[in-house]
């Protein structure tokens, strides 16, 4: 068995041979995270399943409304080399479309169909990657979105209990303010049952 | 003078006689209630020392039911997401009557902490009728006890009638159920 920071260094050289990296993060010593362009993200994908990389644990994007960009995020496990490799890719958040890797990893179906419905990405190659899965009947811009407003919705769409406001707020300019800060002092100066 | 003979009681209408088995029916119910648990939250988590020998639910006569028609308590425990609701009417609809239903938590009488989310609903007893309402977030298994036996308490008053009221207001509530899920029934490819 080999140790981790050679299993990186592993990883590493095995990416950057044949890859152009935009960006690499040695996030600690079992994972690793590397930003390319879309456009080789599906060869990244085949080169690291041949290499051992055969788990996809998890599919999802990062939404920067800032940049206008969606962050697509696929996260591999090998089982011999105990290290995560996440690949990530920017794409556009306007029309965010990504090619489906149902090809290389069959099990990303459903994570690509979740993704669409909570960030509305695309996938293209995915067959059913437009039905519904986890909402039902959605009706709204898709909901980790970062412009949605969960607050608004709810208010909207769900009943909420009212209640009467049986309490008083006690304003500033109320003249038992000067009682009530006397009692609090009387109460800090016994703290402990001690007079100060 | 008054005849000494023995003077036949009074024929009973058929709402007395009813209302007499239902006293004896109730009187059985309560104690032995039969709970078909929706352990939806975080909430299901007090359920186990109700149920094991620390609180021991059975010396109540409660016990746990696998199925909605066997069973005369819906306990939904926790927040209630959208999703979820539509399988809870699913069921409540399922089950045979008189029926009951005890609300866990803080969830399903406000929100509790999801009051915000687009995912969970706030006002349970907006959708179906709520009988009792056990609140704290979550509370504590005392509390939960005392919730099942104010629930006994309610049939013996025959104030837990929640059941009726869902037949006498359904319109009422299936056009809650539309307002917040559009539609109770899920046609997809997972229920065809």
């Amino acid at each position: 068995m080999m140790n981790s920071m050679s299993n990186i260094e592993y990883v590493k050289g095995l990416i950057d041979q044949s890859f152009k990296v935009l960006e690499t993060d040695v996030i600690d010593q079992y994972q690793v995270s590397f930003v390319f362009k879309q456009a080789d993200v599906l060869q990244v994908l085949v080169t690291l399943k041949n290499a051992g990389w055969k788990q996809m644990s998890y599919l999802s994007a990062i939404d920067w409304p800032d940049e206008a960009k969606f962050e697509m995020v696929y996260i591999l496990m090998n089982w011999e080399r105990a290290i995560h490799v996440q690949i990530r890719t920017k794409i556009d958040r306007n029309d965010p479309v990504m090619p489906s890797i149902i090809t290389v990893y069959p099990g990303a179906k459903y994570y690509e169909r979740e993704c669409h419905e909570f960030f509305g990405v695309k996938f293209p190659g995915n067959p059913d990657y437009e039905k519904q899965l986890i909402l039902e009947m959605w009706d709204d811009i898709p909901p980790l979105r970062k412009d949605f407003d969960p607050q608004a919705y709810s208010d909207r769409k769900f009943t909420k209990r009212e209640y009467n406001q049986d309490y008083k707020i006690l304003s500033e300019d109320n003249k038992l303010k000067e009682k009530r800060e006397a009692r609090k002092q009387r109460a800090q100066s016994l703290k402990g049952g001690q007079k100060a | 003078m008054k005849s000494t003979k023995f003077t036949p009681a009074r024929k009973l209408t058929k709402e007395e006689i009813d209302r007499k088995w239902w006293e004896i029916g109730d009187f059985f119910r309560r104690n032995s209630l039969w709970m078909l648990m929706y352990c939806t939250g975080c909430c299901a988590i007090e359920l186990p020392p109700a149920m094991t020998s620390a609180y021991d639910m059975e010396r109540l006569g409660m016990g746990p039911m696998a199925t909605p028609r066997q069973a005369d308590i819906l306990l939904i425990s926790g927040y209630l997401s959208v999703k979820s609701l539509r399988r809870v009417i699913y069921t409540y609809e399922q089950m045979s009557e008189p029926k009951y239903v005890v609300g866990l938590g803080s969830c399903p009488i406000n929100g509790g902490i999801y009051h915000d989310s687009h995912a969970v609903i706030n006002q349970l007893d907006q959708y179906i009728p709520v009988d009792t309402y056990v609140s704290g977030c979550m509370p504590n298994t005392e509390s939960v006890m005392n919730g099942f036996v104010d629930l006994m308490e309610q049939i013996k008053n025959k104030t837990a009638n929640g059941w009726v009221k869902y037949k006498e207001n359904n319109e009422w509530y299936k056009s809650n159920q539309k307002a917040a899920l559009g539609e109770v029934i899920i046609h997809d490819e997972f229920h065809e």
